[in-house]
């Protein structure tokens, strides 16, 4: 199944080739959890980003327990301050 | 050694102008800039007295590292009691004026007293000379500048000076230098308009002792070598927060009636980056301020063919563009989507020396009580202030700035403007300063960090957005607000600059460059601790206390309606009570003996 993720900031750097501005399918298996489609971004780890699927915000310690499913909405956000 | 040990005194009510030696002990307990300015004003000053009064003063204070060769070394502070609050005053500037106050071989420049006709000073180098505004009271500030740069035939000549807000003492008016550049919060330019001072045009030529130092070139090379991600602050600016805080939903939208923005895709990096269906561009270019190297600054031009500039040449040129509080101020806090039009605003602002923040934060409020019938057109004179009519916002900038009719109202500020109507709940502020672009209920270490700001709310006082954006859970948040307002403390009174904070550089990287420049081994927590209490005193002694450390009704019992925070208020009160005990404070949020006298206050 195919998952639309989107990048903010400085993130959409690292969005895979061919994708539009700030938005991107990720293609995983049906069952699958969070860290395996965080896995196919190429966001080096030290950039570190914030996880919001549906409008609520996922702990890091969550990703491995979290099956994502086709209607989700998954966001990441650089954590940058200011302003 | 960074200071100049210099500070220049100028007296508007005897018109004296004299040097003194600056007090190196409390230069070595309270650094430079923000923080000795306050201890300036703290020993010299009743706090009790009236801002707008003759017993107050305005201090422009730079900091060791101002005008030296590290990065974002052109930040000066203006301190005094402010207008708006009256609670310390401490309002942080860039451009090119810190430097060029440095250059001109002061470390501080205090006025007091009253003019009783308004006057401008004129600085070159050791040459000072309080001269008549005649001319230029009643101008804009950029039609002041314009004319004293001709007068005085130097291009390099900078200025921090007031427009029409200050001179009328709109509540909010701020001190603007190089245009577009402004020492925006708290009033600080009504005082100036008070003491009927105009402008400030200064000369320095005479350099900044810690330039002459290898070593010290050697260090700046270094740690500027650390200041590693920068390159989105130099194409975005801080702009790119609108992004996060919308999808995070930390927004402020319609006066914190809610916490997203529909239209903040059309004011956010890529809408100012991206052509109009006539083909304009909103963003021209980045800018940069004395001696940086991030370029966060905005350079923006308005759209000619939009109604708040057609015909009207003078403000389709290039200024100052949005950054992003301005952009929260005059777009979703005021429901506003339409770029040009914010834009616009912001121009006003500028122009007319008005803090933008304030600005927004006060006509969102008015939208509001429009809205609820407390006011109507007969109030307004026959604007339709509806939350989204970019034809109002523009309207109601300009009559403030000029403080005409219903724009009298708004230059009160949203606090004595809901009081006025009868609806102080609706005034998003804390100790009468306007919200910044965060919301409390999503973001609980912000609310936190609102409501104990020594000046108001703020969101430059503390740094509690990596921990926010973590979790909306309680504990831990008074830590990390305490402990970072000592070190944004110490930073503000370093004379650099904050951002790069956000690119790269931790404190260690700040320290480095203090101790470089002064010779010493600096602790930034204690310092920091220090200039905070130092300001929590002043506070105590203008009869602000505990019933002022708190946030409006709406942010405590209103849940947010959308985002990670849906569903929650803030919880100030499981966090005040930690944060005063980790401050070493009372219950009531005084400072106890034995804190004043490790701080060495007492």
């Amino acid at each position: 199944m195919d998952i639309s993720v989107t990048l903010f900031g400085g993130l959409r750097h690292f969005l895979p080739a061919g994708s539009s501005f700030n938005k991107c399918n990720i293609s995983v298996d049906e069952g699958s959890r969070l860290d395996t489609l965080l896995q196919q971004l190429p966001i080096p780890p030290e950039k570190p980003y914030i996880v919001i699927i549906n409008d609520e915000k996922v702990s890091r310690e969550d990703y491995a327990d979290i099956t994502i499913q086709s209607v989700d909405e998954i966001v990441l956000l650089p954590p940058i301050k200011g302003g | 050694m960074s200071w100049h040990k210099q500070i220049l005194r100028v007296n508007l009510t005897t018109g004296s102008c004299t040097t003194e030696p600056l007090n190196m002990e409390w230069a070595e307990a309270y650094l430079g800039s923000r923080g000795l300015g306050s201890k300036y004003l703290y020993e010299e000053m009743d706090p009790a007295a009236d801002a707008l009064s003759a017993e107050n003063k305005v201090i422009f204070a730079t900091g060791p590292l101002t005008g030296t060769m590290a990065s974002t070394s052109g930040r000066y502070t203006v301190i005094t009691k402010g207008a708006l609050t009256g609670a310390i005053a401490c309002s942080n500037s860039g451009g090119k004026f810190g430097g060029e106050l440095k250059n001109a071989g002061y470390d501080m420049l205090i006025i007091e007293g009253e003019s009783d006709k308004p006057v401008y000073l004129h600085i070159e180098d050791d040459r000072v000379e309080i001269c008549d505004a005649g001319d230029i009271w009643g101008k804009t500030v950029w039609e002041t500048e314009d004319i004293l740069a001709k007068k005085y035939s130097d291009p390099l000549m900078r200025f921090a000076g007031i427009g029409q807000a200050g001179e009328n003492l709109c509540r909010y008016a701020c001190v603007v230098n190089d245009k577009h550049r402004a020492a925006g919060r708290s009033g600080v330019g009504a005082v100036m308009g008070a003491k009927k001072i105009k402008t400030i045009a200064i000369r320095g030529t005479t350099g900044t002792p810690a330039n002459n130092s290898r070593t010290f070139y050697d260090m700046v090379n270094a740690v500027n070598a650390r200041m590693t991600d920068r390159e989105e602050m130099a194409r975005d600016g801080t702009l790119a927060m609108i992004d996060v805080t919308n999808e995070f939903g930390s927004l402020p939208t319609r006066n914190n009636r809610s916490v997203r923005f529909e239209g903040a895709n059309k004011l956010n990096p890529e809408a100012m980056h991206t052509p109009n269906a006539n083909g304009h561009t909103n963003l021209v270019t980045n800018g940069a301020c004395f001696g940086c190297t991030v370029g966060c600054g905005r350079i923006c031009k308005i759209d000619p063919t939009h109604f708040s500039v057609k015909d009207r040449p003078e403000y389709q040129g290039a200024s100052g563009g949005l950054e992003y509080e301005a952009a929260y101020a005059l777009g979703s806090a005021v429901g506003v989507d339409d770029i040009d039009a914010a834009t616009f605003a912001g121009f006003v602002c500028n122009e007319y020396g008005m803090d933008p923040i304030s600005l927004g934060g006060t006509i969102a409020a008015a939208m509001e009580l429009f809205d609820i019938g407390a006011i109507d057109e007969s109030t307004t004179g026959g604007v339709k202030l509806e939350f989204g009519s970019a034809e109002a916002l523009c309207q109601i900038a300009e009559l403030t700035g000029k403080g005409e009719g219903f724009g009298a109202d708004i230059a009160m500020g949203s606090k004595r403007l809901c009081e006025k109507y009868g609806h102080p709940d609706l005034s998003m502020t804390v100790k009468g300063q306007e919200f910044a672009a965060y919301d409390g209920r999503s973001m609980q270490g912000m609310g936190l960090a609102y409501a104990t700001s020594n000046r108001g709310a703020c969101h430059l006082r503390a740094d509690p957005y990596g921990h926010d954006f973590e979790t909306t859970d309680t504990p831990g948040k008074a830590q990390v607000v305490a402990e970072s307002q000592r070190d944004v403390a110490f930073i503000d009174s370093s004379g650099l600059c904050l951002f790069p904070g956000g690119c790269g550089w931790g404190m260690d990287d700040y320290t480095e460059l203090v101790n470089g420049a002064c010779d010493g081994s600096w602790d930034s927590q204690e310092t920091g601790e220090r200039i905070w209490n130092l300001e929590k005193l002043f506070n105590l002694k203008a009869g602000l206390g505990k019933q002022d450390d708190t946030l409006p009704k709406r942010i405590l019992e209103e849940p947010a309606d959308v985002g990670t925070g849906k569903g929650l208020v803030c919880k100030l009160d499981e966090m005040l009570p930690e944060y005063y005990q980790l401050n070493g404070w009372d219950a009531e949020g005084v400072p106890t003996k034995e804190t004043l006298g490790r701080l060495k206050l007492g």
